[in-house]
């Protein structure tokens, strides 16, 4: 029977010094899933990738891809992966580096195939330190995707592109993954985790804080945002209005997240308090503030805030 | 796989203008001059300094197999080969075996310049035998570049290299012949890996086998300079 896990991370952590880059995450991805790995810069993301491609060895747990150990799963040629850091490989052209890059996996794609996918045919004779910073990061997907693997890791692809560079880009990802491929890509930018994934996994100081659909991330942070002015009266208790998770006062404005709005509102209009009132549905950006905020070790940075 | 890699990293190195003036055109030119100026222009000269600038030429470009190395190392194409199926193993064959191509160059234009422009007269068989005994012999030199830029950050194996690369070259006596060294230094020359090698060109150039001595000479350093690689390759793949 085939095993329909692609990657699994079972209570994996990682220490560099004091630092907890990785602190107990556990996740698996299914076959077929493109799952977007979002936190901010220094979350863990890229020590989490360095780990699943058996770059790094955790300090304790596992990390197995399709049930093998990262080093023999790579050695079988079953992933790709597009890394952050790094300059360009000096004086090869993009076709030799791309043919050298499939000739070392035992089904790649046709050389021209890899390039088209990566929209790179017109370039294909140029050398790779000769090329623009986009063009650059096109060669590295290229380089990923050319031996044609089942799973392909994108740490933070559209790091320095510009905007037609990153609609491309995502054109480009998109065709891999309806191949039937598993991909999983990094990034800081929520709106690109919610746009170009299946599913999102929150990261925050080396752990998972949240894992499903954006729908699902925004209904778990609270699904709608309640706003009204203040206008001189008190804010104590609004927390603790019926629906309401948390509190936010910005001057004289009050913001509640609530996962019942009809409830909160009613209760609202018995205090009298709806001067500007306004419902919104809760943005993936203040989800993903609600989320980060409410972790472990990010008590300084409180979302609830009582002036 | 190993064939492929090959390729593609012998492409990068011949197309380093640097390492064509480098290993190529400065041992011609320094053999041309040397055996040209001050009247040193007998036939034995002319040939002793023809295997030691061919030699001095495989050096070089064995060693600027560091440099490479670390360079790829701070541009992060290693890491990039760590997730090819590519095993760290071949991935460090295939460096050394990058070396041995790219030796060929310099060893091939110094004895085109002997023969050609100088007038070396060797039997076909010893053309032959000299050019592969160099060939051969430049190993224990790419293994110290391997050592030097696995081991070594891209600015510092530069300043090794060429530290290596002169001092060796002066040492074995490839650019002035040993016999003009004071006692002390020709003896110590004779243990160098330098020294030796080029002896090994120049007794086949003599007609004559090559001394045990000097094989065992060139075999010991290639026993210390293979350790130095695999220990500067373990401990890099351990941080890197």
């Amino acid at each position: 029977m085939k095993n329909e896990t692609a990657v699994a991370f079972t209570g994996v952590t990682r220490h560099f010094g004091p630092v907890r880059a990785v602190d107990g995450i556990d996740l698996t991805i299914r076959r077929g899933e493109t799952v977007a790995l979002l936190g901010r810069n220094g979350a863990g993301k890229s020590t989490t990738i360095g780990l699943l491609l058996g770059l790094d060895e955790p300090d304790g747990g596992e990390v197995r891809l399709f049930g093998d150990t990262p080093a023999r799963a790579v050695a079988a040629g079953r992933t790709g992966a597009m890394l952050q850091d790094g300059r360009p490989v000096p004086r090869v052209t993009v076709r030799e580096l791309v043919t050298f890059v499939a000739r070392t996996y035992p089904e790649p794609l046709p050389v021209a195939e890899a390039l088209a996918l990566a929209g790179l045919t017109e370039l294909a004779g140029r050398r790779v330190d000769r090329l623009s910073g986009g063009q650059v990061q096109r060669v590295r997907f290229a380089v990923a995707l050319a031996g044609n693997p089942e799973l392909i890791v994108l740490d933070e692809p559209t790091a320095a592109l510009d905007v037609e560079a990153r609609e491309a880009f995502w054109d480009s990802m998109r065709g891999y993954a309806r191949r039937g491929n598993t991909v999983l890509f990094s990034t800081h930018y929520l709106e690109e985790a919610d746009a170009h994934a299946d599913r999102i996994v929150v990261i925050d100081s080396g752990r998972v804080l949240a894992d499903g659909t954006g729908e699902e991330l925004k209904r778990a942070a609270g699904g709608s945002l309640v706003a009204f002015d203040l206008a001189g009266g008190p804010s104590e208790g609004l927390d603790l209005l019926p629906g309401v998770t948390s509190l936010e006062i910005r001057g004289d404005r009050a913001r509640l997240h609530t996962d019942d709005s009809d409830a909160t509102v009613r209760a609202l209009a018995e205090r009298d308090a709806i001067r500007g009132l306004e419902v919104a549905p809760v943005s993936l950006n203040d989800a993903f503030l609600a989320l980060t905020a409410r972790a472990p070790g990010a008590h300084t940075r409180p979302l609830e805030t009582t002036r | 796989m190993i064939t492929e890699y090959v390729r593609l990293e012998v492409r990068r190195t011949l197309r380093d203008t640097g390492f064509a003036i480098g290993t190529v055109a400065v041992p011609v030119m320094m053999y041309l001059l040397f055996t040209n100026l001050g009247g040193q222009n007998e036939e034995a000269w002319r040939t002793a300094s023809m295997v030691g600038m061919a030699a001095y030429g495989a050096l070089g470009a064995a060693l600027s197999v560091g440099p490479g190395v670390a360079e790829d190392k701070s541009s992060g194409w290693l890491r990039q080969l760590r997730i090819t199926p590519m095993t760290p193993r071949q991935v460090v064959t295939g460096r050394a075996l990058t070396g041995s191509v790219v030796v060929l160059p310099a060893i091939v234009g110094v004895l085109l310049a002997g023969g050609l422009v100088n007038g070396v007269h060797l039997a076909a068989w010893q053309w032959a035998a000299v050019s592969l005994t160099l060939w051969l012999g430049s190993l224990p030199f790419t293994l110290l570049g391997i050592g030097n830029g696995y081991r070594l950050t891209a600015q510092t194996t530069g300043v090794v290299n060429i530290a290596c690369n002169l001092g060796l070259a002066v040492l074995g006596g490839l650019w002035f012949p040993v016999s003009l060294f004071p006692g002390w230094l020709r003896s110590l020359s004779a243990y160098t890996p330098t020294n030796r090698f080029a002896e090994l060109g120049v007794s086949i150039a003599d007609g004559h086998a090559p001394a045990a001595a000097a094989l065992a000479v060139v075999a010991v350093w290639a026993a210390l300079f293979g350790a130095y690689a695999t220990v500067s390759y373990r401990r890099s793949a351990k941080t890197a």
